[in-house]
């Protein structure tokens, strides 16, 4: 075996009253794949800002090629040839690809020279194998674009090592399918790629090695042939996982949350949804897939009354509700569970006990004669928390004390626990480790077998297709195809999301 | 008759909206770069006034123009610093910090005015700028007499402006100061700087603050009273989201308010009987209406105004 490019030994790195990474040691080896893997929290990601120099481990050495360096800064990092690709993208959306790939450089003197560097740029380009169109804004292009950009960014930096957080969190399957080439060919190149990942599957197609984290240590780390997905579960979790199969009763005969020839507009007055109609029926859950920003967040906010309705009507049970406020939705028992959870989910700095009884603290048994009773708000928060198993210390701790998980599950429980009759969920588990995400979708399953309705926009497809009974695909604001269960398949579904069969002139009647 | 009138004011306008124009071209264009890194400074009316008085007394007592406008640039870079850091280094909110700066800029000119001067009745008068018409270029008909007609410092002014746009978009230490303007994260990351960007940058802002006020006495009034921005620093900042956080754009708007300015100024005198602050008003509101047609979400800097913190 050769020497590793980059070798981490006896990292240990605290933060105030937490042991994020315990003794870790890693290697990292030219041309091979190494999946980083485990729950959230385990240390995955607070190990990689070690080694990119955003934080200093508190004890540990780290070597690159055989020499121990100190790393300080995210540019000690680049000049040894260290490069991140973050979850969330740093690069400067008005500004161009090659703007921002020039971003920072010293060698080229105080004139910017760009249309040097997008020669050099040219010529790298065609040896890394990626290809960006180098003069278009950075807000023009898709997330699967703006990504390559990115690691464009990084590999111009002159990375060997690349370090890729959950980097296929947003991408369809065609363009995960793209970006596994590229990282391959990369590797190819002699380079070492680090995947930070929960996805099982992308692990077993990738990885050449995996080295799994729980609780900030280390509790496997093998290569490929040792593998399999049963081992990596249990490893990552501390016990085996039970592969979920939800039992599916039938869905009910009536009633039935209709929309009909839906239009909204977007933030900036263009058309973000155009006349979308279909139906959640009582008893089933209905997915939207779809590309981030073709309409999903807007087609929400309509249904729960954030956005306003340009044309088109809605219906709960029959009744319209088209230019029903908020309030008189949630009385018509329509609930909700929004992506950001930190920002509209909860007010981050009350306690649990008001953050329970946001939606409804105006009805009884919480208000009597236009005032607040705190017994019966306190004893809600608390069922909620019993129920929900949301680990706090107590109702009274404020919600920003809270792991994304387990204010998920709060929230859950909230909007859950009073007569829900229909659920919108946008990305119920983004974010979440696999325990809290499976318990946050057991949850809504078993919603749906109790005979409610629930709409889940989600960016995962493996999620949409575990749990739908059927699938629309939105495109450009359309629905650009209805998919039943029976029919579910990753590669069609991902080829309707990226607009396959999509003809405007027929839809824009 | 009425369009005899309105031709007058044209010309009045068109020649005297430069000069008026200037301090807030030069405030404007100093705020401009502050707010490309991200920094809001609010405090610019504060460091104008300084940099009125201190124009004021250098040119009262030495009588040397060049060092008048160096000595109110200095002060009004002074001034700047406290914003750089409680905005910077101590991270405190930007609009309460620049607020401060006004008030400690308001105050503190008048009181400087009050200790070197005392309590008089006739304000003393200093020496003006000589004017230098550009040869050639001033006798072009119509815009020459308009923009080549003015004295040095306004055309280093102008100048300024142009400086500006070359180092913002043409030069990879403006690529940077943006970057540090848009996501001084990314910045860091890339490799640059941040602070030491937003502080530069606040320095740049509070020196051409300093020099537009100096402009106000030395070449516009001949004299000093107190607030005599009479909220200028303010339409300076304003006219930066007119003119979507460039410079050309802002000139601009720059001279445009020089223009309403100069004419309600001119129908002041027609109409003695109607109480002045009716016609110094409407530049003002001219301006508000101006910016309520710029949508709110013009696309300035995504991180104006927020303090940068390092991970850990």
């Amino acid at each position: 075996m050769s020497t590793p490019l980059v070798s981490m030994r006896n990292i240990t790195k605290t933060f105030p009253g937490v042991l994020a990474d315990d003794n870790v040691d890693l290697d990292l080896f030219p041309e091979e794949i190494h999946v980083i893997m485990g729950e959230n929290g385990a240390g995955k990601t607070t190990l990689m800002n070690v080694l990119y120099g955003f934080y200093r481990a508190d004890s540990g050495k780290i070597s690159v090629e055989g020499k121990e360096v100190e790393i300080k800064s995210p540019v000690d990092a680049q000049s040894l040839g260290i490069g991140m690709v973050f979850q969330h993208f740093s690069v400067i959306e008005v500004f161009t690809v090659l703007e921002n790939v020039a971003i920072g450089r010293r060698d080229s003197g105080l004139r910017l020279n760009l249309a040097k560097l997008e020669f050099e740029i040219e010529e790298a380009q065609r040896e890394y194998g990626i290809n960006v169109s180098l003069n278009r804004k950075v807000e023009e292009l898709s997330t699967a674009e703006k990504q390559k950009a990115e690691i464009l960014k990084v590999l111009f930096k002159g990375a060997k090592v690349l370090i890729l957080d959950e980097p296929t969190s947003m991408l369809t399957p065609q363009e995960t399918e793209a970006l596994f080439k590229n990282l391959r060919s990369l590797k190819k190149q002699g380079r070492a790629v680090v995947l930070i990942t929960h996805k099982l599957y992308e692990i077993l197609e990738l990885a050449d090695r995996v080295t799994v984290l729980r609780k900030g240590r280390v509790v496997l780390n093998t290569v490929r042939e040792n593998i399999s997905p049963e081992i990596l579960a249990e490893a990552a979790m501390g016990h085996s996982m039970t592969v979920q199969q939800y039992e599916r009763k039938t869905i009910a005969e009536e009633g039935a949350l209709t929309i009909k020839n839906l239009s909204v507009r977007g933030d900036r007055g263009e058309d973000a949804v155009s006349s979308v109609s279909f139906d959640v029926r009582r008893g089933e859950i209905l997915g939207v897939a779809g590309i981030a920003g073709n309409g999903q967040r807007e087609l929400v906010e309509a249904l729960v009354g954030l956005r306003r309705i340009q044309t088109g009507n809605i219906t709960l049970n029959g009744v319209d509700m088209t230019h029903k406020s908020v309030r008189d939705r949630i009385r018509l028992a329509l609930r909700y569970v929004p992506e950001d959870r930190k920002r509209r989910g909860v007010a981050l700095d009350l306690p649990l006990t008001y953050n329970a009884v946001l939606r409804d603290h105006w009805q009884a048994p919480f208000e009597h004669a236009h005032r607040l009773r705190f017994s019966s708000i306190r004893e809600f928060a608390k069922r909620i928390i019993a129920e929900f198993k949301v680990v706090c210390s107590s109702e009274t701790s404020s919600a920003n004390e809270l792991s994304g998980g387990n204010l998920q599950k709060f929230i859950v429980g909230r909007e859950l626990l009073r007569d829900a009759e229909y659920i919108i969920t946008e990305n119920p588990t983004a974010g979440l480790d696999f325990g809290s995400a499976e318990y946050v979708r057991r949850i809504l399953f078993e919603h749906r077998n109790a005979e409610k309705g629930i709409l889940l926009v989600s960016g995962d497809l493996d999620e949409l297709i575990s749990m739908s009974d059927r699938i629309i695909v939105l495109y450009r604001g359309h629905v650009n195809g209805t998919v039943e269960r029976k029919n579910f398949d990753k590669v069609s579904i991902g080829a309707l999301m990226l607009g396959q069969g999509f003809d405007e002139a027929k839809t824009a009647v | 008759m009425i369009l005899e009138f309105i031709a007058s004011l044209t010309v009045i306008a068109l020649t005297g909206m430069v000069p008026r124009a200037i301090p807030v071209i030069a405030a404007s264009n100093g705020e401009l770069v502050d707010q490309s890194a991200g920094v809001l400074n609010l405090g610019v009316e504060g460091m104008m006034l300084i940099g009125t008085v201190v124009g004021f007394f250098t040119d009262f007592y030495t009588g040397n123009l060049i060092l008048a406008f160096l000595l109110a640039g200095l002060a009004g870079m002074c001034l700047s610093l406290l914003h750089a850091v409680a905005a910077v280094s101590l991270k405190a909110d930007q609009v309460v910090s620049g607020t401060a700066i006004w008030f400690i800029g308001w105050g503190l000119s008048g009181v400087i005015y009050r200790a070197l001067f005392g309590k008089i009745l006739v304000p003393p008068t200093i020496n003006s700028i000589p004017h230098l018409s550009l040869p050639i270029l001033s006798s072009i008909p119509i815009i020459g007499p308009i923009i080549f007609g003015q004295d040095p410092v306004a055309y280093f002014i102008i100048l300024t402006v142009v400086a500006v746009h070359y180092f913002l978009f043409h030069t990879q230490p403006g690529l940077n100061l943006r970057t540090v303007g848009e996501d001084p994260r990314t910045a860091e990351e890339m490799g640059v700087n941040p602070k030491r960007y937003r502080i530069y940058a606040i320095m740049f802002g509070g020196l051409m603050a300093g020099i537009g006020g100096a402009y106000l006495t030395i070449a516009i009034t001949g004299t000093f009273y107190y607030d005599l921005t009479g909220g200028m620093g303010f339409i300076a900042v304003a006219l930066i989201s007119f003119g979507k956080w460039k410079p050309f754009r802002t000139f601009f708007g720059c001279l445009v308010f020089g223009a309403v300015f100069v004419v309600f100024l001119t129908i002041q005198n027609y109409y003695p009987s109607i109480p002045y602050q009716f016609f110094q008003m409407w530049p003002y509101l001219a301006i508000l209406v101006i910016l309520s047609g710029v949508s709110a979400k013009s696309g300035g800097p995504a991180a104006l105004g927020k303090p940068y913190e390092k991970r850990d």
